[in-house]
């Protein structure tokens, strides 16, 4: 008998035959058992503090959401200031005292995951700490119409606030959900994000904590005690993959069951043609925009020795052809926006239109500013000094990076020299929030409600979001007269973005759609432009045979 | 032997010593402060900012924070992880670890075996069709970069014909009661394209090194001197000639071993693999300072160590090496 491939006949050639087998045999063995009840949905960081008010990382608030509730939760069209179509959820119930006060009725069925019931003291303690600058300044600013929050009995709350104005009652549930004061009372303020309640919280939602394996999953089990039914999904495992190719592939190979992203055609073709997966889209609360600093650099005291002209920022804007950047792009999956506001947001549809690209507009105006091309280098200048920026954006980020040299090269052509600052995550975030930038590429998921532009572009959010010291005392003016419209609120926003727009603080160019991949067995799926998951514990699951790899 | 091993360890502990310093320091010399990350996820207030600080010792001058580093260090506690706070890096660690020596282990497995019996066979058949085919598929395989290879596999074994995961290393869908032949064949399912991912890249050199040491040893006189004894060839080839081709192979799983360690940043983000090369790449995103000076230095204990054993064995099975 010859050698096979010079193996011996017997013990070489039984291993390779072994391994063989063994690599063969091990998925068709590891399909058989699947769990039928449990849902997988990809993560693309992990879930460190999945506290609701404790983390606004898109990881931690979607964990959050199926572990905690708020007292109520806006309709899905995110009309903040639509009273009558919040959903209850602890609380059972609201009425107005006047109009400066609002009760709330608890459900006394509600309890902790310890089983603890949820009371008014929760809620009292909840937005009490999260109204104190010692906790967090951001909370503290967008609570800062709060006046009282006080007990009457174990299932009452009164909430009241130091003026009359249309989203009082988002305010009271949006922002800070209740935590269970039993737990954390005895934490000092400064300390409570970073409690050890933090890596294993109890809430008062569908699904109770399970277990954390770091780099990997975290486990989320239903809660049948939950007062409003047992979930129809027995465990939830968030899959923590960072690699956005990797999470495509979780969801192609039959792996995982959800996701959500902000995703570009070519991520989508393949998920589409997937049978086992089905493509929701909807509009989302997320803006792409080129941020102007107006503060030298270094120098924060000093106005940008540029961009503090609104003109130079207006030419800029009146450079980038917008829509042939995003078509481009993101394809059918993001519009153009005219402010900070994304799609989902109802104020979106009621702001003024910016003006289209011009770039001949776009060189007549710095020309006339004193910038001009007096050395035939392409670029213009003025005093010796050419008209060059520094563009910075994360690496991470495909929008951006597909976009920037886009960017760079229409604004060349108005003759503004861009200098392109790929960066690495963390410098780039220390970066932006020291103001050490001339443009920031930012993306950012907003508030629904267009009151929430007080934390990056009034001058009350300096030392806070905003980190441009976008500052003018007329959009403030604005900001707080449309905050507290009670008649024909739309034209008191149209007027402050229009206020904003004038000061042209940044290049508002994109609001991508929200891409919600699932698979077929997943049943009564519904979906929310903020929250994709907080619904999660209505839907069902098809009990046959998942789809065999 | 036992001065040129305490010479050898002296050595390994001086660089120790000095790639602790080293990374110690360019690590802080480095943008981003992962203070500042935190405070990216969370609302911190100034006095909790400043405790944290102090807790992580990032508020003492830099050579304070090296002493303390270290003091701890030798105690076998690298503290509390930034990002996981409060988890400890040591549990952090002890958790990637198991993941990564499975890959690295099987990686290895298929380099000696595989690696040795195709370099021995394209040196028995020189020149060959085969000799010339494995000698291209090498070079294609080394040439390939591992996360482009990765990306290919997957496409065609995962996604087209979907004979295997994807990503990860259990299915997360398994039933917790499931039996441990189910849980150890799935993950010997998700083990199969990263184990060939990173395994056809180091192959090829493998191979490369056994079919020159092969052929080198092929040609000498005790070759001959079996063959004319009338020993099969198959005892010629793996008693006589093999066991004297072995030393470039031993220097080249000297270099491979601390893949055990540290699998490969790139093929674990790719597969998902939770190694200790992703929570090292995911350190570096975040600046966790304490969970990179802690995996950096089980590479470095990783390399000087296979370093060391490495040479231990040329000195067991090569008594010329022993001189000097």
């Amino acid at each position: 008998m010859t050698s096979w491939l010079g193996l011996a006949p017997t013990g070489a050639r039984r291993l390779l035959l072994a391994a063989l087998l063994t690599g063969v045999g091990a998925p068709a063995q590891a399909q058989a058992p699947r769990e039928a009840t449990a849902v997988s949905i990809v993560l693309g960081a992990e879930p460190t503090i999945p506290v609701p008010a404790f983390s606004s990382s898109k990881q931690n608030v979607d964990a959050a959401s199926l572990i905690f509730l708020p007292l109520a939760r806006l309709n899905r069209k995110l009309e903040t200031t639509a009273e009558r179509s919040f959903e209850p959820l602890l609380a059972r119930s609201w009425s107005r005292r006047d109009s400066l006060t609002l009760v709330f009725e608890l459900d006394p069925r509600a309890r902790w995951h310890d089983g603890v019931p949820v009371t008014s003291r929760d809620v009292v303690f909840s937005l009490t700490r999260f109204r104190d600058t010692t906790v967090s300044r951001t909370y503290a600013l967008l609570l800062r119409d709060l006046a009282a929050v006080t007990a009457d009995g174990p299932h009452r709350v009164v909430v009241s606030f130091r003026r009359p104005y249309p989203e009082q009652l988002f305010d009271a549930v949006h922002h800070v959900w209740p935590l269970p004061a039993h737990l954390l009372d005895s934490v000092p303020p400064a300390r409570l994000t970073t409690a050890a309640f933090v890596s294993r919280p109890i809430g008062s939602g569908p699904f109770r904590w399970g277990r954390l394996e770091p780099g990997r999953l975290v486990e989320l089990v239903a809660n049948p005690e939950f007062f409003l039914g047992k979930p129809g999904v027995d465990r939830v495992l968030l899959l923590v993959v960072r690699a956005a190719e990797a999470q495509l592939n979780l969801m192609l190979d039959g792996t995982a069951d959800a996701f959500e992203a902000f995703l570009v055609p070519n991520q989508i073709t393949p998920l589409v043609q997937d049978p086992s997966l089905r493509l929701v889209t909807q509009p989302s609360l997320g803006v792409g925009y080129l941020l102007f600093n107006q503060k030298a650099l270094g120098d924060r005291s000093k106005p940008h020795p540029i961009l503090s002209d609104p003109a130079v920022r207006r030419a800029i804007a009146l450079g980038i052809d917008r829509p042939n950047l995003i078509r481009s792009v993101f394809g059918p999956y993001a519009t153009v926006v005219d402010g900070p506001m994304g799609q989902a947001s109802w104020i979106r549809r009621i702001a003024p239109k910016q003006p289209g690209a011009n770039p001949a507009a776009a060189r007549r105006l710095l020309a006339e500013r004193g910038w001009r091309d007096t050395d035939g280098d392409g670029i213009v200048d003025k005093g010796g000094v050419p008209l060059s920026l520094r563009l910075a954006y994360p690496g991470s980020s495909l929008p951006r990076v597909s976009t920037a040299e886009p960017i760079q090269e229409m604004l060349r052509r108005i003759g503004v020299r861009i200098e392109l600052v790929r960066l690495d995550g963390p410098v780039w975030f220390e970066r932006r929030s020291r103001g050490e930038f001339d443009i920031d590429y930012s993306q950012a998921v907003l508030d629904p409600t267009p009151s929430g532009l007080v934390q990056s572009w009034s001058c009350a959010g300096i030392g806070g979001s905003n980190v441009a010291h976008v500052c003018d005392p007329a959009f403030d003016a604005a900001l707080t007269r449309a905050i507290g419209a009670t008649d024909d609120p739309a034209r008191h926003w149209r007027e402050a973005i229009g206020v904003l727009q004038s000061t042209q603080p940044a290049v508002f160019l994109y609001s991508p759609v929200q891409s919600i991949v699932l698979r077929t067995r997943l049943r009564r799926v519904t979906t929310r432009p903020d929250l994709p998951w907080a619904d999660l514990w209505r839907w069902t699951v098809d009990p046959a045979p998942r789809a065999a790899r | 032997m036992s001065r040129w091993l305490l010479r050898r360890l002296v050595d390994a502990v001086v660089t120790f010593l000095l790639v602790a310093v080293l990374v110690f320091v360019l690590m802080r010399l480095a943008p981003g402060d992962p203070l500042d990350r935190l405070t990216e996820d969370r609302p911190m207030a100034p006095a909790e900012q400043a405790r944290l600080r102090t807790l992580f010792g990032l508020d003492q001058p830099l050579g304070t924070q090296f002493v303390r580093f270290a003091e701890a260090a030798v105690r076998g506690d690298f503290g509390a992880s930034i990002e996981y706070y409060p988890t400890r890096v040591t549990d952090l660690v002890t958790s990637r670890l198991g993941p990564s020596l499975l890959l690295g282990f099987t990686v290895l497995l298929v380099n000696l075996i595989g690696g040795v019996w195709l370099g021995v066979l394209q040196a028995r058949r020189r020149g060959s069709r085969l000799d010339r085919w494995l000698t291209r598929l090498s070079l294609a395989g080394y040439a390939a970069p591992s996360f482009w290879l990765g990306w290919m596999l997957v496409s065609l074994f995962a996604i087209k014909w979907r004979l295997l995961p994807a990503a990860q290393m259990t299915d997360p869908l398994l039933p917790p009661d499931a039996g441990w032949l189910s849980r150890a064949a799935d993950v010997g399912a998700h083990l199969i394209l990263p184990a060939v991912t990173l395994s056809i890249v180091s192959l090829a050199a493998t191979m490369r090194y056994q079919r020159s040491a092969m052929l080198e040893v092929l040609r000498l006189d005790f070759v001959f001197a079996a063959r004319a004894r009338g020993l099969s060839e198959r005892r010629v080839i793996w008693r006589h000639a093999w066991r004297n081709a072995l030393f470039p192979i031993l220097t080249l799983l000297g270099l491979w071993l601390p893949i055990l360690v540290t699998g490969a940043v790139f093929v674990e983000q790719v597969f998902n693999w939770p190694g200790l090369g992703s929570l090292t790449a995911g350190a570096v995103m975040t600046r966790d300072y304490p969970v990179l000076m802690a995996t950096a230095l089980l590479v470095a204990a990783a390399v000087l160590i296979s370093g060391i054993l490495t040479d231990l064995a040329h000195r067991w099975l090569d008594p010329r090496t022993r001189d000097g």
